[in-house]
């Protein structure tokens, strides 16, 4: 049994002009020792299905439907309650832009002490002493546990999230565009961390990114989403040598890099589908350069393909 | 070759004063400034492309807006066709405008929602005074919409940049300035915002316009790769300053100044295969860079540096034909 099971999950947004489906019946599971990557376009739901997996989702949002079993348990069905005390605890979250998500007035001790009170029976001189712990495990000085927020860069910010959310002992920890806004030198050392953290803690994550240097730089397995589903799941080594749906193949092929020789970059023509009333067949259709007739007729299943997931008419 | 440059900058420097209260301002008496920009010299030939690499913080976004005028320089020149754009008058400059535009970051906020994306090009154009009538207009508008992707531009003519996605309204960005045919174009971090599958489009459109008009860009970017696929030679900053300047495979094969290398060793690679290679820098970017004005910016996170990058504040010194470095400990 893997330590998260996330089965046929549907969110959809309810506007006025309909339900937009931004996760669409998806599935995947973390195990114990693993790194998932979720990837894929802005809009393409990655960040409304990890917050499902807290049981967060803003109106109009509802999860509409699936199960999320983290271990042995629905979070689906658990009462506010326990959701409350599973947050933080059993999985923790760095938001997206958690420069901003920090509360400017407190200092990051407080607001590292304020997560061990929520959820134990700690005096508050222990609570102080696991906050100056917390910094000086994502490398920050403990004396800094007094500073507020905007004493910090950015990347520190960002350490100060992560330190945060592990504070606790999570035993899942979701990372949400860790990198994202941060410059090369920093995103590498804070890449460096995470990598570190891992293997010091033991700690399995899920992380989103849109960028492909990131997956290739942390995680075991990746997903690749579109359009509100994943059309592909595989071992990071293995998407990358040899990307079987034709989204995943452009992407790769979109991403430049500095090392090595100079190829032909490709850029995807179009966007993505509007959730709302999305195309028949298979959603990438429009896009895709080795469409064929039965990818405006039908959409196409996730089926296993040499040890990975893919969902394309290509491959049956 | 230095003569026949479309733009010419030298020495320039850009200045913002740090605001104090007035305890420390009567105790000091002492304006005091963040170099921003802080001498630096570059050219850039008709039809080239060169990339203004560095952190954020490191003054390439004052230097595209100084280059414009956006900004007013503190010091130094700035020569366009041999022009001396910084002492021109307002009006002067107004009508030289249309030769140097801009591309912004953000193709959100730099349209205006509330105009079409036909009205968004016509301003340009009557800005300008460059058409006679308003067939005349749209005919020019209908050209560059196309020009940029935009086809065919009857679908994209009244719709409003609320619907179109983030890469087609950086080609009306582009569009804007196309119909005013200008040479030179400052493009600052014009892809940072899009989302990867459409990027490498907006670069081919730039590559395109280059190859097509001649135009000559200035492409401002904190990413060496997407840098790598367009332009000619790469410019790498540091705290207000040019580091090195080299032609572009150059840069990336054979880096020599030690912000350079650890820039390249810190862009990120997308193969699982690749190892991380280790960082040859330490530390964090000074909070406060006034320290580091009268020796090598880059010596406190060095890890080459000993006691005469202290003392000395290295030059661009051409190690190699085109290739300019500023450290003391190249010889």
């Amino acid at each position: 049994m893997a330590l998260l099971e996330v089965e046929n999950l549907k969110v959809y947004y309810f506007t006025r002009a309909g339900a937009v489906k931004a996760v669409d019946d998806i599935s995947f599971s973390v195990d114990k020792d693993e790194t998932l990557g979720l990837i894929g376009e802005s809009g393409c739901g990655k960040t409304t299905a990890v917050f499902a997996i807290m049981r967060f989702a803003a109106p109009p949002g509802r999860i509409v439907g699936g199960k999320i079993i983290f271990e042995d348990r629905d979070i689906l069905t658990m009462s506010e309650e326990e959701v409350r005390l599973l947050r933080g605890k059993g999985i923790a979250m760095v938001f997206q832009a958690a420069q901003n998500a920090l509360n400017p007035v407190m200092t990051v001790g407080q607001q590292i002490t304020e997560v061990i009170h929520q959820h134990e029976q700690v005096t508050k001189e222990e609570a102080w002493e696991r906050a100056r712990k917390q910094l000086e495990l994502v490398g920050i000085s403990g004396d800094r546990a007094k500073s507020y927020p905007h004493e910090f860069s950015g990347g520190m910010k960002q350490r100060v999230g992560i330190a945060i959310a592990t504070a606790c002992n999570p035993r899942l920890l979701i990372l949400d565009e860790p990198v994202t806004g941060l410059d090369v030198i920093v995103q590498r050392q804070l890449l460096n961390l995470i990598n570190d953290l891992r293997a010091r803690l033991g700690l399995p994550i899920i992380l989103i990114t849109h960028d492909l240097s990131v997956i290739a730089e942390t995680c075991s397995k990746v997903a690749v989403m579109y359009a509100g589903k994943i059309v592909e799941e595989a071992d990071a080594v293995s998407l990358y040598e040899d990307p079987a749906h034709p989204y995943s193949k452009l992407l790769i092929k979109s991403y430049p890099s500095i090392k090595g020789e100079k190829g032909k970059l490709v850029s995807i023509p179009g966007a993505p589908p509007g959730l709302l009333n999305p195309p028949v067949g298979c959603y990438f259709e429009p896009r895709c350069p080795s469409a064929m007739d039965i990818c405006r007729e039908a959409e196409p299943p996730l089926v296993k393909k040499d040890g990975r997931l893919v969902a394309c008419h290509l491959y049956k | 070759m230095k003569d026949r440059a479309l733009l010419k900058v030298e020495n320039l420097k850009t200045y913002f004063p740090v605001r104090k209260n007035l305890v420390e301002f009567i105790l000091s008496r002492k304006m005091e400034y963040v170099r921003a920009v802080d001498d630096v010299s570059f050219n850039v030939g008709v039809g080239d492309i060169l990339g203004v690499v560095g952190e954020s913080g490191c003054g390439k976004s004052t230097l595209g807006r100084t280059i414009l005028r956006l900004i007013e320089p503190t010091a130094g020149k700035i020569y366009y066709e041999g022009i001396d754009v910084t002492s021109l008058k307002k009006k002067e400059m107004r009508k030289l405008r249309r030769k140097m535009q801009m591309i912004f970051q953000d193709p959100h906020g730099s349209l205006n929602p509330r105009r079409t994306v036909a009205d968004i090009l016509r301003q340009s154009v009557r800005i300008h005074r460059l058409a006679d009538g308003k067939a005349e207009e749209d005919a020019m508008i209908k050209t560059s919409l196309e020009e940029v992707g935009l086809r065919p531009a009857e679908e994209f003519w009244r719709r409003y940049p609320i619907l179109l996605s983030g890469g087609q309204r950086q080609r009306v960005g582009i569009g804007r300035i196309l119909i005013l045919q200008p040479k030179l174009v400052v493009a600052d971090e014009p892809i940072s915002m899009l989302d990867v599958s459409v990027r490498m489009g907006i670069v081919e459109l730039l590559a395109h316009l280059r190859e097509k008009f001649g135009i000559s860009l200035i492409y401002i970017t904190h990413d060496l790769a997407t840098a790598r696929y367009i332009c000619d030679r790469i410019a790498i900053m540091y705290l207000g300053k040019i580091v090195e300047i080299a032609p572009t495979e150059d840069l990336l094969k054979k880096p020599l100044h030690p912000y350079a290398r650890a820039l390249i060793a810190a862009a990120p690679v997308p193969d699982p295969r690749v190892k991380m290679e280790e960082l040859p820098i330490i530390g964090y970017v000074p909070l406060i860079p006034s320290d580091v004005y009268t020796s090598c910016r880059f010596y406190p996170r060095c890890p080459y540096a000993d006691k005469g990058c202290r003392e000395l504040d290295p030059q661009l010194v051409e190690v190699e034909p085109n290739h300019y470095v500023a450290c003391c400990k190249t010889k």
